[in-house]
């Protein structure tokens, strides 16, 4: 088992390792973008570019300047932007995480609930009227685009009706839980129901097949013979194994969310979070932040699929030969 | 076939989703015959005749201090800016046709190139193992852990700007065939991993061991007793790959690395909308509607699949 | 200057010595700001909330080259000189700041001769004395100043320091007595633009302590009525009164109302506007939305404020790159293009006035014509579209692919779209290609990216006609396969360009005779049509409703310290 989980994580370096060689090269084969040039300045002189070009280290061949970029970033920790010449990336990160652990936490919570009971009342109701409108308005979660839905709720919220309806409403922004944590929750009240919205839709739907499969499972036929009532089958047996497979379905999402998939809901709703940075990042082409997100957000994901495999091996011996 | 013929849901959403792509592709009949527009021209001092009057496509406000140009509303006469004009002054309907066919198109053909090399990719993987194995399950976990957007949006922001010259292919700048490849490749391994699964679970069975034991060649393995056990699973994928694509395409053009100007998708045409969306909501609403309506659609239709041909098949609904 | 859109850059700060000459003779004639009335005090104290959708970089006023933080820096630190803190024309002239009086200017205008004020302290409560000029100077060449090489380097010593930054001394160069307080400046050459490029915030005077490379986000000490308390590019920027402040010149650095000034980074535009219209903030940084003009015209025409700018809105072509090194080809876009529709797509007739010049209306030189127009008016009447195409059949490059290169944001993709859209309709088969403001700018200088035609801005910092003639469009401003080429068209004529050095040669003795002359260079320039000019802008301010005491400095914009919130 030690030996599995050790090849698990070997692996997940290795995938930390190549991501991080292609965000490396990908932008450097990007036209336009000389470093050197942009920290210098608009109409600075040949010399001084130079000036800035050694000084930054910028004139070194591209494999030591990604290990120099690598040391920064994970050993010394003190890699700067290329455009706020100073701001260091890893701070950045660390101050942004808690916008999006906001986010996704108070999601996660809407998401499971709404997803778990929807599933549930599916399931148990299969067949009659609220089946299908429960899975309908299942697929037209997942169908909405995360952005557009956000748009829309901008639109509803902050324009016309802003002065009636929600005149409660701030405008969008981010408070921190510690200065207020009244403001906190109401300026992501509509972000946590605009993500949620394709979440719960996923859970319910996957949720409901789960357990109709299982409400035919043997174990379920047995506990029905003994006369036990539907409800109980439903909560005590047929959920506990639905949940299961939920989990690592579960684990896949959150990972990818803390590591910075809340990008559109973020951008829409003006959240200073991971997803936001990276936005920004690109949109300046800001190297090193950019490398420092998609590093984060990598580990994230890479770390959510190993646990998540280890905990499959660990419930599942025959896993570990693959 | 005759089960699927008798899910009702699925009947009707495949007769949305007919409806939709005629309508998409009668696109240039409208733009040319009945509304006499070129939905990729600019029209920003041109007039209309409506009701008898000539007006203005792009007003000027007349209101308060008197700043900002606002275009025409929704007309509701259907030969005539029937859902109004956007800050171009194009007409919003036939754009919105127009936009359909690059939608669809995109998500169409990324979903048959995703699910194409994901079915080779990951079966292979499942069928040979090793070294085949293992590159294949980490370029899968490469694709997998750099996030969708991230990766999507750097590869974006170098093709579109410089096209992709690698080799014997050139692909210019602009074309729709950078974000079909985009996207396809960004959602492989969602494919792939699943029904290399499926392959490797197949392999300990009684009548696979059997054809290898019998020394059957691979080949004829792969042909006779693999893919016509991992082909429903396929079909199953197939329209929800369509639909995810679609939601991702307009993602991708509504953060401005999609489709390009002047060609319009659903999603270019939800981020032209969203700069009226104080004054011209529609512009911005009507094109998001039509995604969910079609992505809508072709989920249900996945789902018809699911019980007509693959019951247990596990998909992560949308994805 | 240029790049208004998002990052606003301030570009070349090109003038003549008469405009210095100008400038010096006005300083009696205007009034400081808030001097008008006299301080107000019961208006002193609040906080006044600015919003940006970004931040600009780093708060180094050696190094920062943005509009964004330029305008803050008037309110925080000064140099020997400043530009004068009035509203109107009179805020380009150049006063004395830390200087007791403008400089006593000798060996024909090779030597610089200031005595700095005494008792004056930076913020930290050490006193500014002539060695914190000198090492304010050398820190020039240590942090690598975008404009070192190209405007300081005048100073003795100056290419030295460009050489060997980390040892600079300016030895000869900057020559400082403590015992008399005095500062000379040596030069190699006479140097028209020296007093303005030591008045901007560059030249600021930092404390000799100061760290001797780019400081970043920490923020440093200054002499001015306020200092930055706290500065983080993510979230925001705080700045706080200069507790040792005392006013020595109202015209050079006036006593400011608010006891703090934020600003707020992160947040959408349209958020911002909707938290101004609620009074949770008091003024928008960035361009306001097009949609949200009409209710904001309507609903909250008190809180607007619309200045005149002179400034371009134009396409440069490349004149070394087909189709437009054909001459035809430049002109055909000139006949094609609506100036009204590009007008409209920036918020109408109120907002931009269409041009077919290069210089702004209002400018010495500028001369009312209209050279590519529908009949023979001399001011725009609209395109014409049959001799567009006339010409591009001429010219045989019909059918040729063209790249606009545009920045990102609505209003300049906007107007991208348009030209796009007029490009194909001559015969020409376009695309688009939007970038980041941060990129394009050099993007589009650079010969190496091969930019057929973009779409950019220029904005003055004086009302001088070299600031565009010469800047954007001498042989000297063209440096192939150089980020920094401000000439992007590429544009160079022999003749044209000693036409513009005879008119530079004659402002120092006649500014009308040069003016003539200024004019007929503009002439001859839209005779080669390396532009398409679209129009020019107006600058509209959106502030909180409980904000007044609105002024606006035409060279930095409005005041954030003269707002008051009380």
């Amino acid at each position: 088992m030690l030996r599995f989980i050790l090849r698990r994580f070997a692996s997940a370096v290795v995938v930390l390792f190549t991501i991080s060689v292609m965000v490396y090269l990908i932008f450097f084969a990007t036209p336009g973008v000389d470093p050197a040039a942009r920290i210098a300045g608009r109409s600075a002189s040949p010399a001084v570019v130079e000036q800035v070009r050694i000084a930054f280290g910028l004139n070194r061949p591209l494999p030591i300047r990604y290990l120099l970029m690598m040391d920064h970033l994970f050993i010394k920790r003190d890699l700067t932007s290329y455009v706020n010449i100073g701001d260091k990336v890893v701070p950045q990160i660390l101050a942004a995480a808690p916008v999006t652990l906001s986010l996704v936490l108070g999601a996660v919570v809407i998401w499971l609930i709404v997803g778990v009971l929807g599933g549930l009342v599916a399931a148990a109701n299969k067949g009659k009227f609220i089946d299908p409108l429960i899975m309908f308005l299942g697929i037209a979660a997942v169908s909405v685009p995360a952005y557009w839905l956000g748009e829309v709720v901008n639109l509803i919220t902050q324009n016309e009706l802003h002065s009636s309806v929600f005149a409660w409403l701030p405008a969008p922004g981010w408070v921190p839980l510690t200065q207020s944590p009244g403001e906190w929750a109401l300026h992501l009240l509509f972000p946590w129901l605009t993500l949620a919205a394709l979440y719960a839709g996923i859970y319910a739907r996957v949720l409901r097949a789960e357990l109709v499969n299982a409400l035919n499972e043997d174990y379920v036929r047995t506990a029905r013979a003994k006369g036990l009532s539907e409800r109980r089958i439903l909560l005590r047996h047929a959920l506990r194994c639905s949940l299961i497979s939920i989990t690592s379905l579960f684990g896949l999402d959150v990972g990818a969310l803390v590591g910075g998939a809340a990008l559109l809901t973020e951008v829409v709703f003006g959240l200073p979070g991971v997803g936001l940075l990276t936005y920004n990042a690109l949109e300046n082409l800001d190297l090193p932040v950019i490398m420092g997100t998609v590093m984060y957000g990598a580990f994230f994901i890479v770390l959510a699929s190993a646990v998540v495999d280890v905990v499959y091996a660990l419930l599942d011996p025959r896993v570990r030969i693959v | 076939m005759r089960q699927l013929r008798r899910n009702r849901a699925a009947m009707l959403a495949l007769g949305v989703i007919v409806l939709i792509v005629t309508a998409c592709l009668l696109a240039p009949f409208y733009a040319h015959v009945i509304a006499h527009e070129n939905p990729f021209a600019s029209n920003i001092t041109g007039t209309i005749r409506l009701n008898g009057k000539t007006v203005n496509v792009l007003q000027a406000n007349t209101q308060g201090l008197g700043y900002g140009v606002t275009p025409i509303g929704p007309t509701w006469h259907f030969s005539n800016y029937f859902l109004g004009a956007d800050d171009q002054g194009r007409d919003v309907f036939a754009r919105l046709l127009y936009g359909g066919r690059s939608s669809l198109y995109i998500g169409a053909s990324s979903a048959v190139i995703c699910v194409a090399v994901a079915a080779i990719a990951g079966v292979a993987a499942g069928y040979f193992g090793g070294a085949v194995d293992w590159i294949v399950s980490r370029i899968f976990d490469i694709i997998w852990a750099f996030p969708v957007y991230l990766l999507a949006i750097s590869l974006s922001v170098i093709l579109e700007t410089n096209g992709i010259n690698f080799l014997f292919i050139h692909i210019e700048q602009g074309s729709l065939t950078i974000p079909i490849l985009i996207i396809a490749s960004v959602f492989i391994p969602y494919v792939g991993r699943p029904l290399r699964g499926i392959v490797l679970s197949l392999k300990e069975r009684e009548f696979i061991q059997a054809a290898i034991g019998s020394g059957a060649s691979d080949f004829h393995i792969l042909r006779k007793e693999i893919l016509p056990n991992v082909a429903p699973t396929i079909i199953v994928f197939f329209p929800l790959m369509v639909a995810f694509n679609m939601l991702t395409e307009s993602a991708l053009s509504f953060l401005g690395i999609g489709v390009q100007a002047p060609q319009a998708s659903w999603g270019t045409i939800i981020n032209d909308g969203l700069g009226l969306l104080y004054t011209r909501p529609l512009v911005g609403i009507m094109p998001g509607l039509m995604i969910v309506l079609t992505a809508g659609a072709l989920n249900v239709l996945g789902d018809g699949f699911r019980d007509a041909f693959d019951p247990k098949a596990k998909l992560r609904g949308s994805i | 200057m240029t790049g208004l859109m998002s990052m606003k850059r301030v570009g070349a700060l090109l003038s003549s010595f008469a405009v210095c000459a100008l400038g010096v003779a006005a300083i009696t004639a205007s009034t400081p700001a808030g001097a008008a009335t006299g301080y107000q005090k019961q208006h002193a104290g609040g906080t006044v909330k600015l919003l940006a959708s970004t931040a600009a970089g780093t708060l180094d006023p050696q190094v920062n080259y943005t509009l964004q933080y330029w305008q803050l820096y008037q309110a925080t630190y000064d140099g020997l000189v400043s530009f004068q803190k009035v509203a109107g024309a009179a805020s380009f002239d150049v006063v004395p700041d830390l200087a007791t009086a403008m400089p006593k200017v000798t060996d024909n205008g090779k030597t610089y001769t200031f005595v700095l004020r005494k008792g004056i302290k930076f913020s930290n409560g050490k006193t500014v004395t002539v060695n914190d000029v000198l090492s304010s100077m050398q820190r020039l060449f240590k942090v690598s100043n975008p404009n070192a090489g190209s405007w300081y380097n005048v100073i003795v010593g100056g290419a030295a320091c460009l050489t060997k930054p980390a040892t600079c001394t300016l030895k000869g160069g900057v020559v400082v007595n403590a015992a008399t307080n005095t500062v000379v400046f040596n030069l190699t050459a006479p140097d028209a633009e020296f007093l303005d490029q030591l008045a901007v915030p560059f030249g600021s005077i930092l404390p000799s302590t100061a760290p001797s490379k780019d400081a970043g986000d920490t923020p440093l000490p200054g002499t001015g009525a306020y200092e930055f308390k706290s500065y983080n590019p993510n979230t925001g920027l705080v700045m706080v009164r200069n507790p040792y402040f005392k006013v020595w010149s109202a015209a050079a650095q006036p006593q400011g109302y608010p006891n703090e000034i934020d600003m707020t980074f992160g947040s959408t535009v349209e958020s911002e506007v909707t938290a101004v219209e609620n009074g949770q903030a008091d003024w928008v940084f960035d361009p306001l939305p097009s949609d949200r003009l009409q209710q904001l015209s309507t609903k909250y025409a008190s809180q607007l404020h619309v200045n005149t700018l002179t400034a371009d809105w134009y396409l440069p072509m490349n004149t070394n790159l087909a189709p437009f090194n054909n001459l035809k080809a430049r002109q055909a876009l000139n006949y094609a293009i609506d100036k009204n529709a590009a007008v409209s797509l920036f918020g109408g007739k109120l907002l931009a006035t269409p041009t077919c010049t290069i210089l702004p209306p209002g400018f010495p030189g500028f001369v009312q014509s209209c050279l590519y127009n529908k009949g023979t008016s001399s001011t725009y009447a609209g395109p014409d579209l049959a001799k567009a195409k006339a010409l591009v059949t001429a010219s045989g490059t019909a059918g040729m692919k063209v790249g606009l290169v545009v920045t990102n944001d609505p209003v300049n993709e906007a107007v991208g779209q348009y030209v796009l859209s007029v490009l194909n309709s001559i015969g020409y088969k376009a695309t688009l290609k939007p970038q980041s403001a941060n990129i394009q700018f050099n993007y589009i200088q650079n010969t190496k990216n091969k930019v057929q035609i973009s779409l950019t801005q220029w904005y003055q910092d004086y009302p001088a006609a070299s600031d565009f003639l010469k800047v954007l469009l001498s042989c000297s401003q063209f440096h192939p396969g150089n980020d920094n080429s401000i000439n992007i068209a590429g544009f160079c004529n022999k003749t044209i360009d000693a036409q513009m050095n005879q008119a530079e040669a004659l402002e120092l003795t006649n500014q009308t005779a040069a003016n003539k002359i200024w004019g007929q260079v503009d002439q001859a320039l839209m005779k080669q049509a390396p532009w398409v000019p679209l129009f020019n802008p107006k600058q509209i301010d959106f502030i909180g409703k409980r904000v007044g005491n609105y002024q606006f400095s035409r060279q930095f914009y409005m005041y954030v310290d003269q707002l008051w919130v009380k």
